[in-house]
């Protein structure tokens, strides 16, 4: 917990523009349980859900904030940090970890200096570990946003990095 | 009713009981953690596992099976004792076992269930949880490393509180119960989660390392707060009252307490409480003895009528009526009052012109009964927060439909499918006009209501107060107001409530009456779940009104006593346990009557300050050191004892009244028993009540309405200014009167005064939140923190009226509605 609150003092959360919020929360105002949805169009519009966007929707959806915050906390799908632009997802799954899924992993967190779980300063990289892609065929498996890299090496961490590095970030 | 057998018992239970609620009916005790009997059932710890012979001795949860008929059940045999160890084992295996400095420690859950069932070893092994302990707030530690994820503290806060400050964060493993975003704890502080909590998770932090729970003295008590009457378990050692203890089958309201009366205790044992009497010489109040005080007392009060008594609503029963006695028979004089002289109004002449009787015609208990709850002002909650509870239960648990009117949007505002109508501050009456006259226009109302008295005056007075044009100037659209008037008619059971008190001057006889007529018209009277609940404010404002401690037709009010100690016509004033410079309207001209009456005699427990500009104080006893009954505001007449011995010094009330009448040659009651069997024989409702009886049980005072329809009179519409905000005062969630700036709680978390605006008056003035500003009145400016937030509309602001530093009183001369304007 002691992280998470020097983070908060560390990191100024930048302007949000609720307007986005508003729109989404009226198209569910009147449907019951819009709690998920509203969330879900919120993540996928700010790429994350922003604190004051989480206050925002508590308060005119008459939810508590307690009560978002444990829903965002259990869903993988929430995220309350920005994300990268581009997600790299590594497999660690059984079959890839027998192909050497953690040289792949170690190469990355190399490249990109970042852990897992975490994003790189300018938001272009979001690096996580997942337990099965469900393409153990392809093992090593990596995956950056929607496109798939089978048959992970070391070299092809460079290129996938160099690659993206190159393409725009808006 | 079902047939059902439990360890081999053939018993019965209701159709709707669980296994669990059936066997404790039944005398077989399933040990529970996360169940309790307030909250749904949850079935989250597995340890209330049971076997059912017809679910093929499958192990199931007692808490949340329904009982069916001719089921048979065991609650202990060996493999169900065998899978309880486990369960405990696997609790044991996170949970500290720092029982030596834990507080919860001999009143715990898992240490009780650990020990019942001999968990000395364990089999597995698991690191302890390491999560930091929340100490951002004063009153309520958490400590998740302890947490047994019940649940029971986040269940209670939703479904009773109706606050939802805690939930469970995270997944699996690291499944923790925690606030929005890792934040401290910024709620209520009512405690209620640290009533429920099985283990010591949620903790008191005043009462941290006071005592061990088995050495605290468990006294039954009444709170000495607001007016709903909660019985409180103070936690006595050493003469000192330490904390109050949870007890669930306690009270109608089960145990649940508000922030004042769970952590406002500490009043009682404050060393600024008086210890000495104090009789002025030289301009000083120098300590002497109780004889020497009690003589100079004497010689002033044998003035007659130019003497005159302002009482405490806080003191007992028994106490008022001596000091009445006091007054009327030994001194002379019928100028005695109490709580501003207004502040009873709605009572003392509002229901006894509209239901002939001072009391209100409906309890708390009808709140779960009805069908529609018609609340006046959503400063319901803040005044009564456990009347609050009670509605939050109602609406949710019940699906009771809720209507507000109110000149904010509040607490109650929240609750699911409440209806708040916003209205101008101070358009009260006229509404509650406008709604009685679209009922009659709607044809709603009950068909003999033309032949209860006052009805044609009644109708031919609604003539001004059509929808339409009452909607000008109260703000609510003609629609709204119809709206209101057709659902409260056509609900076949409905209450309405509405709280009164020093700062609700607005709630007066006027308000009272146009209730009651709402009520009489629509038949919404002397049945179940119907009538109108006046909420008194104080802890016993509804005895000291049936205690007839007010002025009768030849005594001066509270307000004539002060303009009469101005111009001199009153010489000795008597106050006992009253605050006005700091609760009264218009501090200025309180301060000013107080300096000019020749002679001020205060009986206090603490220096205020009004007892700092008396000339003699005399230091009296709490609610918890003294015997007596308190009259809750739905007339629940309660005895209590005292759960402490006074400091020998000290004298209740009841003592310095009949030191006095003793010495002005009266007849002294020889006891408070025998003098409340004199109030019980006297008092309308009261008969057959005694200590003794009170002791064992509460009573409720009867209450025998005589319905008549009274034509109110709206007061004018206050005009808006250009740049200024219209101004109402009223009490603060963690307050009541001014008493609780000694409890040590309220005071943690709401120290002192603030203003309260809307966003957008906020944005307009340039004000933020947290500033500090000068308020300013024709009668004064005072300097107040700033509070923006939602619920205050356009053009308002809110003032809590309870501090001595910052008096509401000193920008307020008792007006409904101040225009106010507000400098950075």
């Amino acid at each position: 917990m002691s992280d998470v609150v020097a983070q908060k003092t560390e990191e100024q959360e930048p302007e949000v523009d609720l307007s986005i919020a508003d729109a989404i929360i009226d198209k569910y105002i009147d449907i019951p349980g819009n709690l998920m949805p509203v969330l879900q169009a919120a993540q996928d519009e700010y790429g994350y859900i922003p604190r004051t966007v989480a206050d925002h929707i508590a308060e005119r959806l008459n939810v508590y904030p307690s009560q978002i915050y444990g829903v965002l906390t259990f869903y993988a799908q929430f995220h309350l940090k920005p994300r990268g632009k581009f997600i790299i997802r590594v497999c660690v799954g059984t079959a890839c970890h027998v192909q050497g899924a953690p040289r792949i992993v170690e190469t990355f967190f190399d490249k990109l200096g970042i852990g897992h779980a975490e994003t790189t300063p300018d938001l272009r990289f979001t690096f996580e570990k997942v337990a099965c892609l469900g393409a153990c065929g392809m093992a090593p498996l990596a995956m950056v946003n929607d496109s798939t890299y089978g048959a992970m090496t070391v070299q092809k961490v460079d290129d996938i990095v160099a690659d993206y590095q190159q393409r725009p970030l808006k | 009713m079902v047939n059902l057998t439990i360890d081999d018992k053939q018993v019965t239970a209701p159709k709707t009981a669980t296994i669990y609620e059936a066997a404790k009916m039944n005398g077989v005790n399933i040990p529970i953690l996360c169940h309790d009997k307030k909250l749904k059932p949850f079935g989250a710890c597995r340890m209330c596992l049971v076997e059912v012979e017809q679910m093929k001795g499958r192990q199931i949860p007692a808490c949340t099976t329904p009982v069916t008929e001719g089921m048979i059940i065991r609650t202990s045999t060996p493999d169900i004792v065998k899978a309880r160890k486990m369960v405990l084992e696997l609790l044991l295996l996170n949970h500290p076992l720092d029982c030596p400095v834990c507080d919860k420690a001999g009143d715990c859950d898992l240490q009780n269930l650990t020990y019942e069932y001999k968990v000395d070893t364990n089999r597995f092994v698991d690191e302890k949880f390491h999560h930091e302990i929340d100490y951002n707030n004063p009153l309520i530690e958490r400590d998740m490393n302890r947490c047994v994820l019940c649940g029971k503290c986040a269940r209670i806060c939703d479904e009773i509180v109706s606050f939802g400050a805690l939930t469970f964060i995270d997944r699996g493993i690291e499944t923790k119960i925690g606030c929005e975003f890792e934040d401290g704890l910024n709620c209520e502080f009512c405690g209620s989660c640290i009533s429920v909590c099985p283990v010591g998770s949620l903790l008191a932090r005043p009462f941290k390392f006071k005592a061990r729970f088995w050495s605290l003295t468990k006294q039954k008590s009444v709170c000495g707060y607001c007016g709903t009457g909660c019985n409180l378990t103070l936690g006595v050692k050493d003469n000192k009252v330490l904390t109050t203890l949870y007890d669930e089958n306690q009270g109608f309201h089960k145990g649940q307490l508000c922030v004042r009366g769970r952590f406002g205790y500490q009043f009682i044992n404050s060393d600024k409480r008086l210890t000495s009497p104090l009789v002025r010489r030289n301009g000083r109040l120098i300590e002497a003895s109780w004889e020497e005080a009690l003589e100079v007392v004497a010689a002033r009060l044998k003035g007659g009528n130019s003497v005159a008594a302002l009482g405490s609503s806080r003191l007992t029963n028994e106490e008022l009526t001596l000091f009445k006695k006091l007054m009327l028979e030994n001194v002379g004089s019928s100028n005695f009052d109490h709580s501003a002289g207004y502040a009873h109004s709605a009572l003392t002449s509002g229901f006894a012109r509209s239901f002939g009787t001072t009391a209100s015609p409906a309890s708390i208990l009808d709140i779960q009964k009805t069908d529609l709850l018609f609340v006046i002002k959503t400063d319901s909650y803040e005044t009564h927060p456990v009347i609050g509870f009670e509605i939050n239960m109602a609406v949710k648990n019940r699906g009771i439909k809720l209507n507000i009117i109110s000149d904010k949007r509040g607490k109650l505002s929240k609750l699911p499918g409440a209806n708040t109508f916003v209205h101008k501050p101070g358009s009260e009456v006229s509404v509650l006009n406008a709604i009685a006259k679209s009922i009659l226009d709607d044809k709603l109302a009950v068909g003999s209501v033309d032949s209860v008295q006052g009805y044609a005056e009644l109708a031919e007075a609604l003539k001004a107060y059509t929808p339409e044009a009452v909607s000008a100037l109260c703000g609510l659209t003609a629609e709204d107001i119809k709206k209101i008037a057709r659902e409260y008619a056509s609900a076949d059971k409905a209450l309405i409530l509405f709280p009164i008190g020093q700062g609700y001057v607005s709630h007066n006889q006027e308000m009272s009456c146009a209730v009651a007529n709402l009520s009489i018209l629509t038949g919404k009277l002397g049945k179940e779940g119907c009538g109108v609940l006046c909420m008194s404010e104080k802890n016993n404002s509804q005895g000291a009104v049936d205690m007839g401690f007010f002025p009768r037709a030849d005594g001066m009010n509270a307000q004539q006593i002060l303009d009469a100690c101005k111009n001199g016509s009153v010489k000795t004033l008597f106050v006992a346990g009253e605050n006005p410079i700091v609760s009264y309207p218009d501090k200025s001209k309180v301060t000013t009557a107080l300096e000019a009456v020749e002679f001020l005699i205060v009986s206090e427990l603490f220096m205020t300050e009004t007892a700092a500009m008396a000339d003699v104080v005399l230091p009296a006893c709490s609610f918890a050191e003294k015997d007596g009954t308190f009259t809750s505001t739905d007339r629940r007449v309660q005895y209590v004892s005292p759960s402490i011995r006074k400091n020998s010094n000290c004298k209740t009330d009841f003592e310095i009244f009949s030191a006095l009448i003793s010495k002005l040659g009266g007849q002294t009651p020889v006891s408070s028993s025998l003098l409340f069997s004199e109030i019980s024989s006297n008092t309308d409702g009261y008969a057959g009540m005694t200590h003794v009886s009170l002791r064992k049980e509460s009573a409720f005072a009867s209450v025998n309405v005589k319905p008549k329809l009274i034509v109110p009179k709206a007061s004018a519409a206050v005009s808006s200014e250009p740049g200024k905000l219209a101004m109402v005062t009223g009490s603060a969630l963690y307050h009541s009167g001014t008493l609780s700036q000694f409890g040590e709680g309220p005071m943690h978390v709401c120290p002192e005064a603030y203003v309260e605006m809307s966003r957008k008056d906020a944005a307009n003035l340039k004000i933020h939140d947290k500033d500090i500003v000068t308020v300013s009145s024709p009668t004064g400016s005072l300097k107040l923190n700033v509070k923006v937030t939602a619920r205050i509309p356009e053009g308002l602001v809110f003032v809590p009226y309870h501090f001595s530093a910052a008096p509401v009183n000193a920008i307020w001369d008792g007006a409904p509605v101040t225009m106010v304007s507000l400098t950075k």
